[in-house]
């Protein structure tokens, strides 16, 4: 059985990768990523539905929350048969999304400017090494640079440091992260490819 | 103001309230604002993994295919919905075991596309950028100087090599037993941390300015909202 997940994994692996570089195997490719796609589709269902056992779990043995957790599943069960009776884009599921998602995710993002500001003091009181300082002085001066002060504006701040910073210097440092970041999962990939890592259960 | 826009400013107004109450610390109001939000998000989730995914690329296929498809046609569909089944399968803890050879399809997919992403998303692209801050060609025909394309180019370039070497963890053991980096490499990283911080405070300015318009986006709905009635 591990033989043949690892067979299974390389094999669909190399001809999806195969896909990008020879015409060829262009069919193949977009006939398993099809079938990669389903099968994503349908993991995401399974990922909900454990979602939905596990809060079902804690509401029938009364644990501490179970409250919040019944709230979680009629929530969910009930967007989802309405999503599968009315369709996602129904007027009714756009109430949904406008009326709850959106403010939601915007009002958690409107919450993150006061926890960054205290992120930003209990890095500088816990570790004031120079990566830290360096850190956030840049980041003062970017947002000195693009606020409108009641002073009015920094002299060269807005017209010159800060787009030097972010088109030069950020520029460098986030170069050199992507490029870490991209050899970092090119060798991940490769280690799946060559059956070096088996992450689906293979050893 | 139709009775859904109606019913949408409502919940939006409540909702948003919900989740500012956190500024007076963890309250029962917010946390259920939070598990609507995430049954909610779940459920739509949900629905249109069905109506976008699951039934026009694998039930409508198999219907069709079941009526009036070849053979071919009929064996190519009974293999996603072969791996669908097995899939499901993960949902019970001793029936997982089954879908692992569908989980390993994935994997080796998800790697071959992760590979090709990496190589001509961000490699090829970045490695190209660095070797374009220097196209003097293209800066004079902005009317950018010659001694700025290159001092900026130069700033890139070392930015790009010092965090590189930042990520270097290649030492060699000494005599007493204890492991340092090549000196030259030290020197690159420390001013490669240099770069990393001046890029997080840039990332994390941005992070900032998008919470703050957040911020006042949903400031100015709830005043928007009350001034409706007032």
């Amino acid at each position: 059985m591990r033989i043949f997940t690892a067979v299974i994994a390389i094999a669909a692996g190399i001809l999806v990768l195969g896909g990008y570089f020879f015409p060829a195997l262009a069919d193949i490719q977009t006939l398993l990523l099809n079938w990669a796609i389903i099968l994503a589709g349908m993991a995401a269902l399974v990922g909900i539905f454990n979602l939905i056992s596990v809060h079902t779990d804690k509401v029938r043995r009364r644990e501490k929350g179970s409250t919040y957790s019944a709230i979680l599943v009629i929530a969910l069960v009930a967007t989802f048969v309405f999503g599968l009776i009315l369709r996602p884009d129904h007027s009714a599921m756009a109430i949904l999304m406008s009326g709850i998602i959106i403010p939601v995710e915007a009002a958690l993002m409107g919450l993150l400017t006061v926890s960054l500001i205290y992120a930003a003091i209990r890095l500088l009181r816990r570790r004031a090494d120079v990566m830290s300082i360096v850190f956030l002085i840049t980041a003062a001066l970017l947002i000195l640079g693009s606020a409108t002060l009641p002073f009015g504006n920094i002299p060269l701040l807005g017209t010159l440091v800060r787009p030097w910073i972010t088109q030069v210097l950020a520029l460098g440092g986030a170069r050199g992260i992507l490029i870490g970041v991209a050899l970092g999962t090119l060798t991940t990939g490769l280690r799946v490819l060559f059956g070096a890592d088996r992450p689906y259960g293979g050893n | 103001m139709t009775t859904l826009d109606l019913i949408t400013a409502i919940l939006s107004f409540l909702f948003t309230l919900l989740i500012f109450s956190y500024l007076i610390g963890d309250n029962p109001l917010f946390r259920i604002a939070v598990y609507i939000f995430v049954g909610v998000s779940s459920g739509y989730i949900a629905a249109i993994a069905w109506w976008q995914v699951i039934w026009p690329r694998l039930i409508q296929p198999l219907i069709s295919a079941m009526l009036t498809g070849s053979l071919l046609e009929k064996g190519l569909i009974f293999v996603p919905l072969l791996g669908a089944v097995l899939i499901l399968m993960k949902a019970s803890p001793r029936l997982a075991g089954m879908s692992r050879g569908v989980m390993a399809f994935l994997v080796g997919v998800g790697a071959a596309v992760t590979i090709a992403g990496a190589v001509m998303g961000t490699l090829i692209p970045q490695v190209m950028g660095t070797i374009n801050s220097f196209d003097l060609a293209s800066a004079s025909a902005r009317n950018i100087s010659l001694i700025e394309v290159i001092f900026n180019g130069a700033f890139v370039l070392a930015g790009t090599i010092f965090t590189l070497t930042y990520f270097h963890f290649g030492a060699r053991a000494k005599v007493d037993g204890s492991t340092r980096r090549n000196g030259l490499i030290e020197i690159s990283a420390w001013a490669g941390r240099i770069f990393i911080g001046i890029t997080l405070g840039t990332v994390f300015a941005g992070v900032y300015a998008a919470a703050l318009t957040a911020l006042i986006e949903r400031i100015m709905s709830l005043f928007n909202f009350l001034g409706n009635f007032l």
